[in-house]
């Protein structure tokens, strides 16, 4: 199996001379495709600084992240986004939806920006909002939805574009425990089923229950790296 | 690019409606500020318009021929002839709609109580009934009735002067074409109401009454003409000036400093203000677009992790500010279309009217929509409010995507 991510030495240092914080420290790190990976590690551990480069959302201070054979060093930001566009699925913690768009608006949105037809778009963010559960609040704006409805449609607008990797950070921050249990029985079904990667950034054990593999994280390092 | 423009189009306006009090707030600062400039220029062009209409009916017309030197030291040595044949045809053109021929020297009127220095005007009455207002001014009395009707017509503010009234005598001083003062004395057929000075300074009379006690021989000072348009006044201009190449012509801006200078600050002033509400409403759009801006950072790092690129959100946040400068102008514009409506019946200034006496202007004053000034400062104000709105979109197009998800929703 090809991994879809790639890390090699990943360095990231905010700030300068005395007051230069180490975040990253050295990440090797492969996911490969298929995989349900959840990275853990205390606050601070640099999980959300490795989802930054990995997503492409920030640059590491030295090394390279290859995204399904994309070298990320050196892109434009431009080039950046479609690689988000194209590659790359997020999940976020909780409102993290346009407010001002319905949850079928926020699932097209991507699809508008990868120039579908209207009549696919249509069908297609239907169907990702079928999957999740969501049939009939299509036209319901975030603030008609409830915590898990909410990173329900988030999970759609991730999937839609049909990305090669999902980067999910802290997802079930802010939900209650039933909730929480049906966005990860929904991700891993995604996993199982439609063979979707997630790498989930996360320090909640009950996400960390459903996964294949775990990377442990502390003080910027990888501590670990099991599989199930 | 119109695909781009489908999808942030519709997220722009309704990004508008997200805070309304906001929203309402810049409308209310920009369609004020477009109203204040609309409604300033349509007053302004119609107490200008006003003004200059009853300051050239009263005497000037919209130019005058003089002889050479007349204007600066306007006596008896600086007279004319009769306009000779060449002039006269080209008075008589239809580019000229009314022309008339007058005396006007320097003197001084005494009646048994004071002695007051004047400017003394011989007129063709029938002419000047088709040039000047001065005919139906007249208040107490009758106007002149021929050229050579040897009584005359002098303002109430002169005639209160003078402790003289209709009805008594006057005797008038000029220099006559010998050098000798020649004095005689008129009768009070009428008396006229313009602005206090000018009552104070003219005296009308016949001119062929004048000119006979002034010992001249058919000469004049003047010829007043005046233009249907005025747009052809420069062409008439010329082509006077080429009939009567010894002689000088000029137009009204050059006879009246005042009227000229009032004509030709109004454009001015309607800059300024356009400029200190520019001022303001950019403070306000800057303000505004500002605060939607750094309340949606989050957003925006949102929207570009999802894959829009920078150049798409700085389209966003500019078609925001177009669309909501653009909704404040067209409101703007109404309420400026519908304050010259409602103001059809004219704005009374009467209150004012001693105070604005000097301008001439009308106490009622009518205001008109130009078209022009409704395509120039809407698209000036939109304009410049649009490009100051850029800074703030900038700087949200320049954000990076993590540095603005680290921002609090």
């Amino acid at each position: 199996m090809k991994p879809i991510v790639s890390c090699k030495g990943i360095t990231k240092v905010f700030g300068k001379g005395e007051l230069a914080v180490h975040a990253l420290r050295g990440i090797d790190l492969d996911i490969m495709e298929g995989d349900f990976a959840t990275l853990a590690g205390p606050s601070g551990s640099g999980k959300t600084t490795l989802l930054n480069m990995i997503g492409a959302l920030d640059h590491p201070t030295d090394g390279e992240v290859v995204v399904d054979g994309e070298a990320l060093g050196g892109m434009k930001k431009a080039e950046l986004s479609d690689l988000r566009l194209h590659k790359i699925g997020f999940i976020f913690q909780a409102y993290n939806l346009v407010p001002v768009l319905s949850a079928r608006e926020n699932v097209e949105f991507v699809l508008r920006l990868l120039g579908v037809s209207p009549s696919k778009r249509r069908s297609r963010s239907d169907a990702a909002l079928a999957e999740v559960g969501l049939q009939g609040m299509e036209n319901r704006r975030p603030s008609a939805l409830s915590g898990g409805q909410q990173q329900r449609v988030a999970i759609a607008r991730a999937l839609v574009a049909r990305p090669r990797i999902v980067l999910a950070d802290e997802p079930t921050a802010n939900l209650d425990s039933g909730t929480t249990k049906e966005l990860v029985d929904l991700m891993y079904r995604l996993n199982q089923e439609a063979g979707v990667t997630f790498l989930i950034g996360t320090h909640d054990p009950r996400v960390m229950e459903y996964s294949k593999r775990h990377i442990e994280m502390i003080d910027g390092q990888i501590e670990s790296d099991t599989s199930s | 690019m119109m695909e781009s423009l489908k999808l942030l189009v519709p997220l722009a306006w309704r990004n508008l409606w997200r805070n309304p009090r906001r929203t309402f707030i810049t409308l209310i600062v920009v369609s004020i500020g477009l109203w204040s400039i609309l409604a300033l220029a349509s007053f302004m062009t119609a107490w200008i318009d006003s003004s200059r209409e009853s300051t050239l009916r009263l005497l000037i017309a919209q130019g005058q021929i003089h002889a050479e030197g007349y204007l600066d030291d306007p006596n008896i040595d600086h007279l004319m002839q009769m306009p000779d044949a060449e002039l006269e045809v080209a008075l008589n053109d239809p580019a000229v709609s009314n022309w008339v021929t007058r005396l006007e020297l320097p003197a001084v009127v005494q009646s048994e109580y004071k002695t007051l220095p004047v400017t003394m005007l011989g007129v063709d009455p029938d002419a000047e009934r088709r040039i000047s207002s001065i005919p139906a001014k007249v208040v107490e009395g009758r106007y002149l009735e021929s050229m050579d009707d040897d009584a005359v017509i002098i303002g109430l503010n002169l005639a209160d002067r003078l402790k003289t009234a209709l009805g008594r005598r006057v005797i008038l001083m000029v220099t006559g074409s010998d050098g000798w003062l020649e004095e005689r004395s008129f009768d009070v057929v009428g008396i006229y109401d313009a602005d206090s000075g000018f009552e104070d300074t003219y005296v009308f009379t016949g001119r062929n009454a004048m000119q006979k006690m002034a010992k001249l021989n058919g000469e004049i000072s003047q010829i007043a003409f005046e233009v249907p348009e005025e747009e052809a006044l420069p062409g008439v201009l010329e082509t006077l000036a080429t009939a009567a190449p010894e002689l000088d012509v000029r137009e009204w801006r050059k006879l009246s400093l005042l009227l000229g200078a009032m004509d030709a600050s109004m454009g001015v002033t309607i800059y300024i203000w356009l400029g200190v509400m520019m001022v303001m409403v950019s403070i306000g759009i800057i303000n505004t677009q500002l605060m939607a801006v750094f309340e949606r950072i989050h957003e925006f790092g949102l929207l570009r992790a999802l894959g829009l690129k920078p150049q798409h959100v700085l389209t966003l946040i500019t078609l925001e500010s177009m669309l909501l400068i653009g909704l404040g102008v067209l409101i703007g514009m109404l309420a400026a279309a519908l304050t010259v409506v409602g103001l059809s019946d004219g704005i009374d200034l009467s209150a004012f009217s001693k105070a604005l006496e000097a301008f001439q202007s009308s106490d009622v004053i009518y205001m008109t929509i130009n078209p022009l000034d409704y395509v120039i400062f809407p698209l000036a104000v939109w304009g410049i409010g649009v490009l100051v709105a850029l800074w703030p979109a900038r700087r949200a197009a320049k954000i990076s995507p993590v540095e603005a998800m680290r921002h609090a929703t």
